[in-house]
């Protein structure tokens, strides 16, 4: 269950948290509770265990997200230095191919690549940053994503 | 494991990722969808794998090519060494990679009122091509092209002029500006 459910609620954590650590400690959280539950027969259908974990992950999400909102709001009474800590993420893929096929695409949809996925912006913003309208944002970003899957795998690049 | 009857479509899946789905019931059955699909999950799995990757690039000045603004704070927010020259047309500036920096990013200024995008020409000694950027974006009369090199590549450079010439990118090939990089090579022997 920990194999099947984990990656899962990584993932969750990663898209609504951002960060790999709060991403990671979400994951032991909810797993514990889950652990918890089915041993004290909380949870017995075996359909449900999806939604119990979804369910758990978004109240713990929500919990963090107030958390984070209550720190941040210390930070300007206090004047803390704004850190943005760079994603120490599974960096699986392959650096030099990732360059490689990243130098492929073309301008727009690298700016689009690297403004969608390292900056995290959404369509919305990136539009307002390069003067493109949100739809054809989500166009680029669609076609530039399909071309790096392509030549990641195989090397080439599909026009 | 059986393979997943209904799919969530690539561009849902993106846009659920890059926050572009509206929050809501769209959202929820995405999520409902993925916590119950391996299939789908194990795609989100190599969308989300292109953040962490590009960190490392970036980390590494591995990325060339034009980049705007809030990619530029972003990356001198993560603390990636950047070195800026910023040049307005005609002009000619002195330029060198010294040691810390990870990517040079030089800064081209020019009237681009009248155009959506520009293409970005690089010559070195007798116009040989060094590099050259095609329907790079731009929005409004403030608008400027940033032009990012890895800071190792400039390394290995010998001290050389490069000559930069933006021009729009549409069938006018309306010449914008044209600009001098002077680069000096920095404890090379042979310079």
């Amino acid at each position: 269950m920990y194999r099947r459910f984990a990656p899962r609620v990584r993932l969750y954590g990663l898209r609504h948290l951002r960060n790999e650590d709060a991403a990671r400690d979400l994951v032991q959280q909810v797993m514990l509770v889950t652990i918890e539950k089915l041993r004290g027969g909380s949870v017995r259908d075996v359909d449900q265990i999806a939604s119990f974990v979804l369910g758990v992950s978004r109240t713990m999400v929500k919990d963090l997200k107030r958390l984070e909102w209550r720190r941040d709001k210390l930070r300007e009474a206090f004047v803390f230095p704004d850190v943005v800590e760079a994603t120490v993420g599974d960096a699986t893929l392959d650096a030099d191919r990732l360059e490689m096929c990243l130098a492929r695409l073309a301008e727009r949809e690298r700016m689009v690549v690297l403004l969608t996925f390292y900056a995290e912006r959404t369509a919305g913003e990136v539009g307002k940053e390069l003067g493109v309208k949100e739809g054809n944002v989500r166009v680029i970003r669609h076609r530039a994503v399909e071309r790096l899957r392509t030549c990641m795998t195989s090397g080439e690049v599909a026009n | 494991m059986a393979s997943c009857q209904a799919p969530i479509p690539d561009g849902t899946l993106l846009d659920y990722w890059a926050h572009d789905l509206p929050d809501g019931v769209e959202t929820d059955q995405v999520e409902e969808h993925l916590f119950a699909c391996g299939d789908c999950s194990a795609r989100l799995h190599g969308l989300a794998a292109l953040g962490p990757g590009l960190a490392t690039l970036v980390r590494q000045g591995r990325v060339s090519g034009s980049v705007s603004r809030a990619l530029l704070n972003r990356m001198q927010r993560e603390g990636i060494h950047i070195r800026l020259y910023s040049l307005a047309p005609g002009e000619t500036v002195p330029c060198a990679v010294f040691p810390g920096d990870d990517l040079i990013v030089t800064v081209l200024r020019a009237d681009f009122s009248a155009v959506e995008a520009v293409t970005l020409s690089v010559t070195g000694p007798e116009d040989t091509p060094f590099s050259q950027l095609d329907n790079v974006p731009v929005s409004g009369p403030d608008a400027e092209v940033l032009w990012a090199t890895p800071a190792a590549v400039v390394r290995r450079l010998p001290s050389m002029r490069l000559q930069l010439t933006l021009a729009s990118a549409d069938a006018t090939r309306a010449e914008l500006g044209r600009y001098v990089l002077d680069h000096r090579a920095i404890g090379r022997a042979s310079d």
